[in-house]
């Protein structure tokens, strides 16, 4: 189990490696001046041009200059935001909490929600149940992520004025304690349950189908000409049996859900790191655009060993033929 | 010549077969009747539409009404002449972002599958490479360096959502030739070739169809969401496009995001149900074995 565990880590150590070889490969392919596509769409004075030029050994070797960007990311340097006038690293360490908190709270209640309802689909006695919950999950399925947000800000911002339509807490609060938690929160709501809708449909998908081929499987019979109870065989058979293929799913997912954020936020203007990057790609902030990437890898990547290892965990025969080899 | 004819003829029947199990599942009918009416009304758009697309003639952001029935934007124009002629880049950007994606991502897939050891290794490195980043992040990141022309933009989707077909084709080759009958087909030395195409893949074949219907359906999404951030190409309209125009008056005028948002819904509602479709139509005992449980 520690070997396998071992392995997964260097490959993910390497996995991020080739993520930044490749961003800074790609960051090679953008036409004209580096430093001017380095710094924006903004004047370059000729100091700046020379310690950028000096900094990023331009006049060195390809492999020369792609080691000195290795180093520098690994020293969390990632630049300088010339729209931000502040250093890549110090934005993102700001915004990506709040990111997390968005996609981590979605996420979590989506998985849940969605795996509930895909069991529940699938093993329904009654056609009429299965069909209701397909239809939501599909239609659920087909909406544009900003569109729902949108939408719910229509009807619970701008219609009923419940909520608060942007943002992530009002300009001055004078609330301390509980109740500026319970302010903050109001303003979560709706980016929250936006994520939670999406991501339920996403999950139950998965789930129903899983839980579906997990029943055509001949231990199921064998349960079921045991005497086993209804309520025996899905939780004890078909339940554990079904989120091995929807974990998989979920590891992956979750950079969906990153993703998402860049959408959500903006509808939101919600300042995480998902507006950050949109922000960036408008006033051509190269530097802050390469940092969300690499940001963004590194969580995803760090997510899937999560994955990786509660498969194994879940997974005795993946646990075991790792235990041997 | 006849033997073509004759091939010709049994190839109807079974793809009129096809489409018979198709419409007896629970949705595949209603998808694939929703992919053939959006796709018509974009395509003959000039018949549906009551003017260009870039008419500005119409008094600006008019609620709907007869003569309007999805109302007008902020420049002038018939919302739904704009939305049938938007349909076309959009669902363009779909199949062909699906097409490209299923090219790359199928080939990579069958080869680390079938090959497994270092072919494997590498092939699914590279995969996991690409497939770390979100789609949107993929594509932002090349709009950002490559700018976003129409066909610049059909690429950088398909670089984004080529790793899940990758990813779906290379499950399938593992679990396949493990079975039975590859097994069998291996032990009576067939070749390489004729496992590959005659043994595994018409058996990949409905789970590979699924995968590229709904990466067109994800293509859309992702247009739509590039769109929505105003960073689609500005020459050709778009639903995206559409949504972008209109969350600047979504007090004012709703008709502006509500319509074009429920063309993306009903296209990617096609493509999915199309998917769930065919799942169901290859799967026919999941449906039947739910009821069972209770005896």
């Amino acid at each position: 189990m520690l070997r396998h565990v071992a392995g997964h880590m260097a490959q993910a150590v390497l996995l991020l490696l080739s993520v930044v070889v490749l961003i800074f490969c790609l960051l090679q392919l953008i036409p004209g001046d580096p430093i001017q596509a380095m710094v924006g769409d903004m004047p370059v004075p000729p100091a700046l041009r020379a310690s950028l030029e000096q900094r990023f050994q331009l006049n060195e070797p390809f492999l020369q200059r792609l080691y000195g960007y290795l180093v520098n990311v690994l020293h969390g340097d990632l630049g300088y935001s010339m729209n931000y006038r502040r250093p890549v690293f110090d934005i993102l360490a700001e915004r990506f909490p709040r990111t997390l908190l968005l996609a981590g709270v979605g996420y979590t209640f989506g998985i849940l929600i969605g795996i509930a309802i895909g069991i529940q689909s699938a093993v329904t006695p009654h056609r009429s149940v299965d069909r209701a919950w397909s239809s939501l999950v599909l239609i659920g399925y087909a909406m544009p992520t900003f569109w729902v947000g949108q939408l719910l800000v229509i009807v619970f911002s701008i219609h009923l004025g419940w909520l608060p339509t942007q943002g992530m807490g009002p300009m001055v609060s004078r609330a301390s304690g509980i109740d500026w938690l319970l302010e903050r929160a109001t303003y979560l709501v709706l980016p929250v349950a936006t994520y939670t809708i999406l991501e339920t449909t996403r999950v139950a998908r998965f789930m129903r189908a899983s839980v579906l081929e997990t029943l055509e499987q001949g231990y199921i019979v064998t349960a079921r000409q045991k005497g086993l109870s209804r309520r025996e065989i899905i939780m004890g058979h078909v339940v554990r049996n079904s989120i091995l293929p929807v974990i998989t799913v979920m590891g992956y997912s979750f950079g969906t859900a990153m993703g998402g954020a860049v959408l959500l936020e903006t509808v939101f203007s919600y300042p995480g790191v998902g507006s950050l990057m949109v922000e960036s790609v408008r006033a051509r902030d190269t530097q802050v655009i390469v940092g969300v990437v690499i940001l963004i890898a590194c969580s995803v990547v760090v997510m899937n060993i999560v994955v990786d290892l509660l498969y194994a965990w879940l997974d005795p025969r993946i646990r075991v033929s790792s235990a041997q080899s | 010549m006849s033997v073509p004819q004759s091939l010709s003829r049994s190839r109807t029947s079974a793809s009129r077969d096809l489409l018979r199990r198709l419409f007896r599942t629970r949705f595949g009918g209603v998808g694939l009747i929703i992919l053939v009416v959006v796709s018509a009304l974009s395509a003959f758009a000039p018949w549906f539409a009551s003017s260009g697309p870039m008419d500005l003639g119409s008094p600006a952001l008019q609620p709907p009404s007869w003569q309007h029935p999805l109302g007008t934007d902020s420049l002038g124009r018939d919302v739904r002449s704009v939305l049938l002629y938007a349909g076309r880049s959009s669902l363009t950007i779909g199949f062909c972002a699906a097409a490209m994606a299923f090219l790359i991502g199928g080939t990579i897939g069958a080869l680390a599958g079938y090959f497994r050891g270092a072919v494997a290794a590498v092939l699914l490195r590279v995969t996991d490479l690409f497939h770390t980043l979100p789609a949107i992040i993929i594509v932002l990141f090349s709009v950002s360096l490559m700018g976003s022309s129409f066909w610049l933009q059909v690429a950088a989707v398909a670089l984004a959502i080529w790793p899940i077909e990758a990813r779906i084709v290379y499950g399938q080759f593992i679990t396949l030739t493990e079975r039975e009958f590859v097994l069998a087909a291996r032990a009576a030395g067939l070749s390489t070739f004729h496992i590959i195409f005659r043994e595994i893949l018409p058996n990949a074949l409905p789970t590979v169809i699924v995968q590229v219907s709904l990466d067109a359906s994800t293509a859309i999404l992702i247009e739509a969401g590039l769109g929505f951030l105003g960073l689609s190409d500005p020459t050709v309209p778009s639903w995206g496009e559409m949504l972008n125009r209109g969350q600047e008056f979504l007090e004012l005028a709703w008709w502006m995001s509500v319509f074009p948002g429920m063309a993306i819904c009903i296209a990617v509602l096609g493509f999915n149900l199309f998917a769930d479709g065919v799942t169901e139509m290859f799967n026919p005992r999941a449906s039947a074995v739910a009821p069972k449980l209770d005896s």
